[in-house]
């Protein structure tokens, strides 16, 4: 496909896949999980199980509601002032509890639903998103609004990270570098097109190469990555110059040799958040740097 | 005579499969150029540099995970011991999540932690079965092995889920076992470890035949069976623990295999480990084969396979050995 039409698809996807989120007939508020949130006012202690959440209501302003995060929440740097409750999958409810929420917001996973169901005993609301991806945080941003009823804020958000991202986005004819998206050297795992990392990539001129994985990551061999012979290593965190680097195996995948690796650290990298452009405008310039 | 043909045969055969086969698809003849150094450059670093280490290696650690397997079935007089039994995993999966959870860097870092975790837990597993009046209790020592490895995944689950590292958890998919480490250096490095203990092990070949027939009579036929046991111990659990340190912890080929042969072969220990290594190798090859074409480019843990393979030959042997 032209890489400019994939790069227009992509834009598009996040202004017209999700243009908001679900309501019910009654115009109740839907969340990810299909149950109706209703809330006579605004919630006023919110615990937040999730980074992309947290850092979601940090940015629409209702950070001061945030009354729990997990160890894993620690953008913005305001939110490391919040109790932590500990994980965020299966969480511990007695911690949940104890910071007296009115709305817990979860993850959207089947992991999630003994907690979601002991909360709903305690008759304290609770919502699940999921937001994987950059098509995912439109409409957890409206959502989320919503929820908060700051609705305009939000939509007006959400207007200016989609120009931002549009912005970084790099234009270009499809023939960019293939990147290597690699989590772990030892199994190899390597992130698949599903994953946010990878629209980030792709956004940022590149081409993921292990884009036909249908699994947001996978274990694979060091023949199947050298087989591709990625033009650049991306690392999933770590450093530019990782040890494994040196082992004897790594040698054969060319990139590795020859040391084309640029790191994705910071959190931008990790979850969808109204910083993507940001993580964008890095990798575009960091796979300019390092093309060969 | 024909038995050493067709085991031979068997494993020359695997060990070329393994050389044509792999997520890259090569043809015979690029994969015979590569060998001789012709031909497409990626192809040649895909098969000089990764396959051709990879089966031998899996040859290798195959064949010494079925010897070491026959060794403890003959120490521990157990038709259940295999080379894990004896608290190695635990060791050395302890050892694999603490190297991470602790941030311990360096190339080799989680394969070195493994192979320390797994001599610990051997040492351990040793001091305790000594407790019954300083002599290597058999009943004893199944015990020990047990109860340390118990204890060291116990410990290894406190650090997962203390440890702030959400990469810990790659240390167990490192454990479930895979050849995609191999490499020469890694070759040469098993290779030369391996020689002493397998020889040690040839070499008691008799008395392991004395062991099997129980203690007591073992000692009236002349054996000094403490100092059997204890050799015997030490040489397979450490040849094991270098295993886990190049390949994971890979299941049912130790366990399986020496049965498989004394099925088919009978149980003389100087025909048995030769044979096992032999068989133990090929199945091994053949099971990393399947674990990284069958579901390529993904790859699969090569235990899962080998049990996957070996259940049903296993099955099917039993039936013949009753009937």
């Amino acid at each position: 496909m032209c890489r400019g039409l994939r790069l227009a698809l992509t834009i598009a996807a996040l202004a017209l896949s999700c243009a908001a989120p679900e309501s019910a007939r009654d115009g109740s508020l839907v969340d990810d999980a299909g149950r109706v949130l209703a809330f006579e006012q605004p919630p006023r202690r919110i615990v937040s199980l999730s980074p992309a959440t947290t850092e979601l209501l940090f940015a629409l302003g209702a950070g001061e509601r945030v009354v729990g995060r997990t160890r894993w929440c620690v953008d913005p740097p305001e939110a490391e002032r919040v109790a932590s409750v500990g994980d965020g999958l299966n969480p511990n409810i007695e911690l949940v509890v104890a910071q007296r929420p009115e709305l817990v917001l979860f993850y959207h996973s089947p992991m999630n639903d003994g907690a979601i169901a002991q909360l709903d005993r305690f008759g304290i609301a609770s919502a699940s998103v999921k937001l994987d991806g950059l098509a995912d945080l439109r409409r957890a941003a409206i959502l989320t609004g919503r929820v908060t009823g700051d609705s305009v804020r939000a939509d007006s958000i959400v207007q200016a990270f989609e120009r931002d991202l549009e912005a970084a986005a790099a234009p270009g004819s499809g023939n960019g570098p293939t990147v290597l998206l690699l989590a772990w050297d030892n199994p190899p795992i390597v992130i698949g097109a599903t994953s946010f990392l990878s629209e980030v990539v792709t956004l940022a001129g590149g081409r993921n190469a292990f884009a036909d994985l249908e699994q947001p990551s996978a274990t694979v061999s060091i023949e199947a990555i050298a087989a591709r012979d990625p033009d650049m290593v991306l690392l999933a965190g770590g450093s530019e110059d990782p040890d494994w680097a040196r082992r004897p195996e790594w040698q054969v995948v060319r990139a590795v040799a020859e040391r084309r690796m640029v790191a994705a650290s910071g959190t931008e990298f990790s979850h969808p958040s109204f910083r993507a452009p940001h993580a964008v405008a890095r990798l575009r310039a960091a796979l300019q740097e390092a093309k060969p | 005579m024909r038995r050493w043909l067709l085991l031979l045969a068997a494993a020359a055969a695997a060990l070329l499969m393994g050389l044509v086969v792999g997520p890259a698809s090569l043809g015979l003849a690029a994969v015979w150029d590569a060998v001789i150094g012709r031909g497409d450059e990626t192809a040649q670093s895909i098969v000089r540099g990764l396959r051709l280490p990879r089966v031998l290696l899996a040859f290798l650690v195959g064949g010494s995970l079925s010897v070491t397997g026959a060794t403890l079935q003959a120490v521990v007089r157990n038709p259940l011991a295999d080379p894990y039994l004896l608290g190695l995993s635990g060791g050395a999966g302890l050892g694999a999540v603490a190297a991470i959870a602790l941030g311990v860097g360096g190339a080799w870092a989680v394969p070195l932690a493994a192979l320390i975790g797994a001599l610990l837990a051997i040492v351990l597993v040793y001091r305790i079965a000594l407790v019954a009046g300083g002599l290597l209790d058999a009943r004893v020592l199944l015990l020990a092995g047990v109860v340390v490895g118990a204890f060291a995944a116990s410990l290894m689950g406190a650090v997962m889920a203390l440890s702030p590292a959400p990469e810990v958890r790659n240390a167990l998919l490192w454990l479930l076992g895979s050849f995609d480490g191999a490499s020469w250096q890694a070759l040469a490095i098993f290779g030369a470890y391996a020689v002493l203990p397998l020889a040690v092990l040839y070499a008691m070949a008799r008395p392991m035949d004395l062991l099997a027939l129980g203690e007591e009579p073992a000692q009236f036929l002349g054996a000094d069976v403490e100092s059997t046991k204890r050799r015997l111990y030490i040489a397979a659990s450490a040849l094991t623990a270098v295993a886990v340190s190049v390949s994971g912890i890979i299941g049912f080929v130790g366990l399986v295999v020496p049965h498989a042969i004394r099925i088919l072969w009978g149980h003389t220990h100087q025909q048995l480990l030769p044979s096992a290594f032999l068989l133990g190798g090929t199945l091994m090859v053949v099971a990393d084969a399947a674990a990284r074409t069958a579901f390529a480019p993904l790859e699969m843990p090569v235990g899962v396979v080998t049990a996957l393979v070996g259940v049903p030959v296993f099955v099917w042997l039993v039936r013949r050995w009753a009937s």
